[in-house]
């Protein structure tokens, strides 16, 4: 367990849900619309404090994990008003202990702009995801335009303290795990995406 | 509606309080290249501070971006303009000239914004 990023990301606890309040709301609409492809055994990584339940289609059965303690803490009284059930467990995405081929489906929400291996960790979830399986992101990347990627660039140092990285290729890295890109959609300039992908 | 009505004030807000933080600093016959640094500094200074406490209300990016811009290049503009007393004489013109680029900015992202919105890959099923 990488115990750097979780002490982050229980301090991040703290005030993630004041942080997130209007993303919430303005990006929400675009989650549903990704999660209501949620379908069989599903897995979502860095869960949080459990914002996105809301987002879930009912009647599922999803095991959500997070490397902190503190978020999960947190997510639980979520959990327990989503129409279906929620799992919680204290996990880091690159040392998942299910089996080759447990899930049918993988959801992430801004989580690959966190994790410290990327390539590493979706590996993992390539591993976990059976055949066909499809991995659901909704993800910030790095821009490809000009003064708004150079500024990510410069901001990344400092949040990187607090949080996220500002910086990331993640549709390169899904790539480089070896996944195969379905859709990748622009929801804000080309920096907030839906990006789905299958195990090829 | 909300989110944007907060959009262009937080624009406008941090447009005029860049003008107003280089009009501070920059006096007239300052070298212009030093104006413009020193501009941009204050710009992202401003924009960083605000940015920080208008995100949980706005929303991250759509805060950042906008506000990045505004702070930078409109840190340099207004620097430039004050070096060379060029325009906006009173605090009051600088401030209302500083939101109006604010504003133009917010507009110019949003435009944007829907030009680049919507799939760049989609494979189907």
């Amino acid at each position: 367990m990488d115990t750097e990023t979780q002490r982050k990301w229980d301090t991040a606890s703290r005030t993630f849900d004041w942080f997130t309040f209007a993303d919430d709301h303005r990006l929400g609409p675009h989650k549903r619309r990704l999660f209501s492809k949620i379908r069989g055994a599903t897995l979502m990584v860095a869960a949080g404090t459990g914002n996105d339940f809301k987002f879930f289609p009912p009647g599922q059965h999803i095991v959500a994990i997070d490397i902190s303690p503190q978020m999960l803490e947190r997510a639980a009284q979520k959990a327990a008003t989503y129409q279906g059930t929620i799992e919680l467990q204290v996990m880091d995405v690159c040392e998942l202990p299910f089996p080759d081929a447990s899930f049918d489906t993988v959801v992430t929400v801004c989580t690959f702009c966190s994790v410290p291996k990327p390539v590493a960790g979706l590996r993992e979830l390539y591993r976990v995801l059976r055949p066909s399986g499809q991995l659901l992101m909704f993800e910030h990347v790095r821009s490809k335009i000009g003064p708004f990627g150079i500024f990510l660039d410069l901001m990344t140092p400092l949040s990187r303290r607090l949080g996220p990285e500002l910086n990331r290729d993640t549709v390169g890295n899904v790539q480089k795990a070896g996944f195969q890109i379905r859709r990748e959609e622009n929801v804000y300039l080309d920096i907030v995406k839906i990006i789905e992908a299958v195990k090829g | 509606m909300y989110f944007v009505i907060g959009d262009y004030v937080a624009g406008m807000l941090i447009g005029a309080l860049t003008a107003l933080g280089v009009r501070a600093v920059v006096w007239p016959g300052m070298d212009m290249v030093i104006a413009m640094l020193l501009g941009m500094v204050i710009g992202m200074g401003i924009h960083l501070v605000l940015g920080l406490l208008l995100s949980p209300l706005l929303g991250m990016f759509e805060t950042m971006m906008p506000a990045s811009m505004i702070g930078m290049y409109g840190g340099m503009l207004f620097g430039m303009r004050d070096s060379m007393a060029a325009g906006s004489r009173t605090l009051a013109a600088a401030a209302a000239v500083g939101a109006l680029f604010g504003a133009l900015v917010v507009l110019s992202i949003k435009v944007y914004d829907r030009a680049l919105r919507g799939p760049v890959i989609d494979a189907g099923d």
